[in-house]
């Protein structure tokens, strides 16, 4: 049942619907808070890690997306220390997978970058991993690039949730964590995939892409999903 | 008023980056009002001597790289990081995700043009490659990085004309950030 409630956030006081979550009235009363896995209209999971927030009276973090109002809570989203792990968060990106924003297809428009430049990123403190990735062309108009994914999952959850089609899913843990077509097969023999682009839509780097583009060329539209995910809301 | 001593050194990279600094333009003035570019590949000079500031653009590939950044890191007051490959390694450790060995092969031997007929140097006067490529602040303390492939011209001339002024730039503040 809805009910009303007062928090604050950063010394903001502030009436919200008990539904909602930290981030989504955060977002209605112009309060920034970073975030990558989110993307309104899909499933928030708290999978990055980005939007933890202070809440007071416990020594944890919690993750904005994942965690509703409550009456009299007091957040803090801009403390030293948030910024801190913002910044750790963001540089662990870049470090885990080969992000060459060079020679990239998403480079100027990318969710990454502008993270890196929204934390003050000027170099990346962590030793890379390296690590060798895989890149499925199989698919006759996408191209799937491991180097370049964050594990945000907003692929997955626009396959499943507005497309219904269900073709992407995670496999693995920790660092080794990939995103899989079906069983873990070629894009181009996927069976589920109805070559909707949704999840390249969705995505906030540059592993998703379309073969008809070149570096730098790369113009996605989230809010899309967003958009799509409201019509539906609608009663006609 | 003393000159400052200024250098700008070329490691792993593809020189796009001091291609970058010459398009400060007249700017360069400015600088030379201030600092004298005693050692760069623009200018002669064979040693690199005692300086102020050296722009060191590329990520370190090799045993030769490496004794040059430690020297230059010796002699340096402020080390800057010149572009991505010397922040993150970028193209240039594009090899990393393979074994040397295989990335010598795929130059010398297999590649289509050497016609199977190709070898693997191995003069002994050539530098020998480090299995990884590395970001400079992996091997030495840099004292500031600009990032870019390449860099801004504005974005060095700010950083440039920030540290002669004895003062210290922020990219972040100054909305200059750029990767890629």
């Amino acid at each position: 049942m809805m009910a009303l409630v007062t928090i604050y956030i950063d010394d903001k006081k502030i009436i919200a619907n008990s539904e909602k979550t930290i981030l989504e009235v955060a977002r209605e009363n112009n309060i920034e808070i970073l975030t990558m896995c989110h993307l309104k209209g899909l499933t928030d999971v708290g999978a990055c890690r980005l939007c933890m927030v202070e809440l007071e009276g416990s020594p944890k973090l919690f993750s904005a997306c994942t965690t509703k109002v409550a009456e009299n809570m007091i957040v803090t989203t801009n403390s030293e220390r948030i910024k801190r792990y913002q910044r750790i968060t963001t540089e662990l990106f870049f470090a885990e997978r080969n992000h060459i924003c060079a020679v990239c297809v998403s480079n100027g428009a990318c969710e990454l970058q502008n993270l890196g430049y929204k934390v003050g990123m000027e170099a990346i403190r962590y030793p890379h991993l390296f690590p060798q990735c895989d890149v499925d062309t199989s698919h006759p108009l996408y191209v799937m690039d491991q180097n370049r994914c964050i594990s945000c999952s907003r692929c997955i959850r626009a396959c499943a949730e507005v497309e219904g089609a269900y073709n992407w899913d995670m496999m693995g843990r920790g660092y080794q964590i990939r995103v899989i077509s079906d069983f873990n097969t070629p894009w181009g023999e996927s069976t589920t995939c109805t070559s909707c682009g949704k999840c390249l839509q969705a995505c906030p780097t540059g592993a998703l892409w379309a073969k008809s583009i070149v570096q730098g060329q790369q113009d996605k539209h989230p809010e899309f999903i967003t958009d799509l995910m409201e019509r539906r809301k609608m009663k006609l | 008023m003393n000159k400052k001593k200024l250098a700008t050194v070329w490691l792993g990279g593809c020189s796009g980056c001091h291609m970058s600094l010459l398009d400060i333009d007249e700017r360069i003035l400015d600088v030379a009002k201030l600092a004298d570019i005693v050692k760069s590949p623009v200018v002669d000079g064979k040693d690199f001597p005692e300086v102020d500031i050296a722009l060191v653009e590329g990520s370190v590939t090799s045993d030769e790289h490496l004794a040059e950044l430690l020297h230059i890191r010796k002699n340096t007051k402020t080390l800057i990081a010149f572009g991505d490959c010397a922040a993150m390694t970028n193209v240039t450790g594009m090899r990393n995700y393979f074994d040397l060995k295989d990335v010598f092969e795929t130059s010398y031997v297999n590649s289509i043009s050497n016609d199977q007929e190709g070898e693997v140097p191995d003069n002994p006067y050539l530098l020998r490659l480090h299995d990884k490529v590395l970001p400079l602040q992996e091997c030495v303390p840099v004292d500031f990085v600009i990032p870019g492939c390449p860099p801004n011209a504005d974005t060095i001339f700010y950083v440039l004309f920030e540290f002669l002024n004895d003062r210290t730039p922020n990219l972040s503040e100054a909305k200059k950030l750029k990767y890629g």
